[in-house]
């Protein structure tokens, strides 16, 4: 390594700076393929390899509790997947989150970051109370809101009962649950976007409002035609990854039902999870697994068909 | 400098009274949780199980947390989330300096192509390699060991800390550099002597990122490291439950305790972490 990278100052000297630029040229190669090789190497044992061994798990009868050494089943995983009702519940539960956490946390957060640019004397405990939500890992957040919930004690139904309704056992009943779960998400998760938004927020600049003023565009109109058109790029990145991260939803149902009650509160996660680390049916599991990696590809290649249109 | 206070405009919207209402739900939306399991972590059972319950605790008491570290190994937790996050960061930072580095200033024929690459690896979703990597950690006899999360934690960051540092390095004019080089530095020598340096705030701030990623990851730590003095601190915290007692009090305890590491790096550095988090604009 150092005989390609050492310069010596006395060669400039001799050489003219296109020399010098010339010997950059030739180690550039080399010395590329130096720097990239730990990541390169990393990405190829936690990502690459696992990603081909997913593939050929798959179609394998791979049980480590059976004791039995894998069997080639073909496309046998999949077939039980089709007649597996636990399946397409979790499936439809995930993507049931996705459909409402998603959209539900862009409101939210445009909200929270519409309220986070009024220009408030100190700015640090409004970046905080965005920072907060975002930082606490998502296990925390998922127990802190079942002791919310909580039928007898939480604060939920305590403050229900102060303005006369009456409490909810939300962990009984699928859809309570349901709904408990992804209010959770929702308030998790949309502090980043807020955080996202109000950046964009900050850099529109004012003229353009000030030129709508004069021409007596209201509020409302000035926030359809200059905030959300010019916010609409940040937004849609931040869309994207929180989808994806919405397809894997595990930490917040696993703390907070468990996928109770019953298998009604799932997701895909936790049943490869279940599958993987209980069953220790890792055929199956991986099957489970090549059917999320399909959702999630098919959201990456949007958004990278759209990263390369925007270039 | 806000939108909403646009010249020529004196309604309702830009006036005091909103500005505090808007505080107000600010605050409690981003304040509440984290303070009612404080408040649930001083108060005794008897106070919990009050009808109607109290907000704020009676007789504050320390005894869950006293208890929070003698029923469980809390110490233990931490200190391998804490190494494993630490640790995890620092290998993610040495790579993708290295990587950055040679994307932001190296004339590589493929670097469009490598870009998109690790715009595709950051949003891989690793839950689905659950099952591989579980065979890997199990082939490689690393179930049970910091190395089984270390390594993905790493890939995990690495895609944002890489695209990162890359913008940042970008913003390094090379006449530093070259004359660094000139000067009888080697090329590693001026990347670790020179632009490094330049760029700490934000290497520190990919760090943040890493860190608080490795710190919350919780799907691998639960599968991989099922010993408990492996556990790390979101895993350990479910230890607390019994098979009927689910000790509030305790668990809130435990959770302050958890909580307290990150929030003191946030508070301190919470304008480089807006920033980084608005820069690389990624997880969620």
């Amino acid at each position: 390594m150092a005989t390609t990278t050492t310069f010596k100052a006395t060669d400039i000297g001799e050489a003219p700076p296109a020399g010098w630029t010339r010997w950059l040229d030739l180690s550039d190669r080399s010395l590329a393929v130096l720097l990239l090789a730990p990541a390169a190497i990393l990405l190829a044992l936690i990502i690459v390899y696992p990603v081909c061994r997913l593939a050929y798990t798959s179609v394998f009868n791979l049980s480590l509790t059976s004791g039995l050494p894998a069997e080639f089943v073909g496309l046998e995983n999949y077939r039980l997947m089709i007649d597996d009702p636990v399946f397409w519940e979790t499936t439809w539960n995930t993507v049931l989150i996705t459909l409402i956490t998603v959209p539900g946390a862009l409101l939210v957060g445009l909200g929270l970051a519409l309220m986070a640019n009024l220009p408030f004397a100190m700015q640090w405990p409004v970046r905080l109370s965005l920072l907060i939500p975002w930082a606490l890992p998502l296990s925390f957040a998922g127990l802190i809101f079942a002791w919310f919930f909580h039928s007898e004690y939480g604060v939920v139904n305590d403050v229900l009962n102060r303005f006369g309704f009456e409490g909810i056992i939300w962990f009984n009943s699928p859809n309570w649950a349901f709904a408990a779960i992804c209010l959770t998400i929702i308030w998790k998760t949309s502090s980043f976007m807020a955080l996202i938004i109000l950046a964009g927020l900050q850099t529109i600049p004012r003229s353009l409002y000030e030129a709508a003023d004069v021409d007596g565009a209201g509020r409302l109109r000035q926030f359809f035609e200059i905030t959300l058109p010019l916010l609409k790029p940040s937004i849609v990145v931040a869309l994207i990854f929180r989808t994806i991260t919405a397809l894997q939803t595990f930490d917040i149902p696993y703390m907070m039902t468990g996928g109770g009650p019953g298998t009604s509160t799932s997701t895909l996660a936790m049943y490869i999870h279940q599958n993987t680390v209980s069953f220790l049916d890792l055929g199956y599991g991986s099957a489970l697994a090549v059917v999320m990696f399909a959702l999630s590809m098919c959201v990456t290649a949007v958004y990278l068909r759209m990263i390369r249109t925007k270039e | 400098m806000s939108t909403l206070t646009a010249p020529g405009s004196t309604s309702f919207l830009s006036g005091k009274p909103l500005r505090f209402i808007a505080a107000g739900i600010l605050l409690v939306n981003g304040m509440f949780p984290a303070l009612w399991i404080l408040f649930t972590s001083l108060k005794t059972e008897a106070e919990l199980t009050a009808k109607p319950i109290t907000w704020i605790p009676h007789a504050p008491t320390v005894q869950n947390y006293v208890q929070a570290f003698s029923d469980q190994p809390l110490h233990v937790f931490l200190f391998n989330s804490f190494m494993v996050a630490l640790l995890s960061t620092a290998l993610t930072l040495l790579v993708s300096v290295l990587a950055a580095y040679a994307l932001a200033r190296l004339n590589l024929t493929y670097r469009g192509l490598i870009l998109s690459l690790i715009i595709a690896v950051s949003t891989f979703p690793l839950v689905t390699l659950l099952v591989p990597l579980f065979e890997i950690m199990r082939t490689l006899n690393l179930l049970n060991s910091w190395t089984a999360l270390i390594l993905p934690y790493t890939v995990l960051s690495l895609p944002v800390c890489t695209l990162m540092l890359v913008s940042f390095f970008e913003g390094i004019p090379r006449d530093l550099e070259n004359a660094a080089m000139i000067d009888g530095c080697t090329r590693m020598g001026a990347l670790f002597k020179v632009v490094v340096p330049l760029c700490a705030p934000g290497v520190f701030t990919a760090g943040i990122l890493a860190f608080v990623n490795a710190w919350d990851e919780f799907l691998l730590a639960l599968s991989f490291n099922s010993n408990p003095s492996l556990r790390t601190l979101p895993v350990g915290i479910q230890l607390y439950q019994g098979e009927f007692a689910f000790p509030w009090p305790v668990i809130s305890a435990a959770l302050v305790v958890g909580i307290v590491p990150v929030a003191i790096l946030i508070v301190i550095f919470q304008e480089r972490v807006v920033s980084g988090l608005t820069a690389g604009g990624i997880k969620g």
